[in-house]
């Protein structure tokens, strides 16, 4: 277990919070007082068939418009502007999805890594299931992203059967590729950090493009490296923060800004130009 | 090394395009729907908002002629089969 240094900067004291912040998102997320605008797409992963569902899911929309031959030109739009101000942070801090697994993290079993390269499947995922079948072969093709998504079997086939079950009615199963999907999903968040995030996910996918240009991004201060490495060891999701601080796979958890020489930040491209001098020395 | 004037350019340019997209959705795109039955109907013009909502419950779907249909006649469904 890495000794986590806290330096006293807003970072510090938030990444202590990341979980409530999650949390507070989710209540945006879920519609608590029944508000289902699904004509408005939200910036996370959050299937729209949900009975609570506040907003319509980008990935699903972008999926279907392609499907229907139509530009989804508010859906990418909303993840053009969402993805400059703020790359994967959105991963990190406000996706549901991202915080059903940061929760079953905690379940104490041990954990396995993934190969860096795992990573690389989300684009054929984006590229696949998003935009390249539901084009070409329409929404009914078994591999349309919808069809195989864990969130929505986890989040609107798993209430809908409980619903019919309750009500007496004969239950509709999901169709097997998606129940087999959801089962191995359900196995493998016990065992993998984000397993979804990191080797399927499409939105992820698409905003992690925007990490080396995104408003906020985490800088790295050369000068006030020791070469510890101790940042190694506070990302869990393998990626070395000295090296490529805005890596594709980084979900923003900002983890590694606990590192104790301070040397890594997350920054700002609004940061005045004062502060900009005093830290010409970084990356 | 991407410096940070390039970044805000970049930044700048990225928002701009996002949020002429977004409004340009939003207020002015349009799609004709036709309803389910019969294509010889007359079509229905619907926002971009509103083919959204009609997405979000699996309310339209593409035709052999590759025009966009209604999937239903009435009440919408109340959420996507798939």
């Amino acid at each position: 277990m890495v000794r986590k240094i806290k330096a006293g900067n807003f970072t510090s004291k938030i990444i202590g919070r990341r979980m409530w912040i999650q949390a507070a998102f989710l209540v945006v997320w879920l519609g608590p007082f029944g508000l289902r605008l699904h004509t408005i797409c939200s910036p996370v992963f959050h299937c729209y068939a949900c009975p609570l569902a506040s907003f319509a899911c980008p990935i699903g929309v972008l999926a279907t418009f392609c499907a229907l031959h139509v530009f989804p030109f508010i859906a990418v739009g909303l993840l053009l502007a969402v993805g400059a101000f703020f790359g994967t942070l959105i991963c990190g801090w406000a996706c549901p999805f991202g915080f059903l697994q940061d929760l079953t993290a905690k379940v104490p079993t041990p954990k396995f890594d993934l190969p860096k390269f795992t990573g690389y499947f989300r684009y054929v995922v984006l590229i696949g299931a998003v935009l390249a079948i539901p084009y070409f072969f329409g929404e009914e093709h078994p591999l349309f992203v919808c069809r195989v998504c864990p969130a929505g079997a986890l989040e609107a086939a798993t209430p809908a059967m409980i619903s019919q079950s309750i009500a007496g009615e004969e239950v509709i199963w999901p169709n097997t590729l998606k129940l087999t999907i959801l089962i191995l999903f359900l196995v493998a968040i016990f065992f993998i950090k984000r397993p979804w995030c990191r080797v399927l996910c499409p939105l992820g996918a698409i905003f992690s493009v925007f990490n080396r240009v995104s408003a906020f991004f985490l800088r790295f201060n050369a000068d006030k490296c020791t070469h510890c490495e101790r940042c190694h060891k506070l990302c869990e999701y393998g990626i070395e923060p000295e090296k490529t601080p805005n890596d594709l796979n980084c979900i923003r958890c900002l983890e590694c800004t606990n590192c104790s020489p301070d040397a890594l930040n997350l920054g700002s491209i609004f940061k005045r130009a004062k502060d900009q001098r005093e830290n010409s020395g970084g990356k | 090394m991407i410096n940070n004037n390039t970044k805000i350019l970049i930044f700048g340019v990225l928002v701009l395009l996002g949020a002429a997209l977004l409004a340009y959705g939003a207020l002015f795109h349009s799609n004709n729907v036709l309803p389910q039955q019969g294509e010889d109907s007359t079509a229905v013009a619907k926002s971009e908002p509103a083919l959204i909502k009609e997405v979000t419950v699996g309310g339209v779907t593409r035709a052999e002629s590759g025009k966009i249909k209604q999937t239903y006649t009435g009440k919408a469904p109340a959420a996507c089969a798939t």
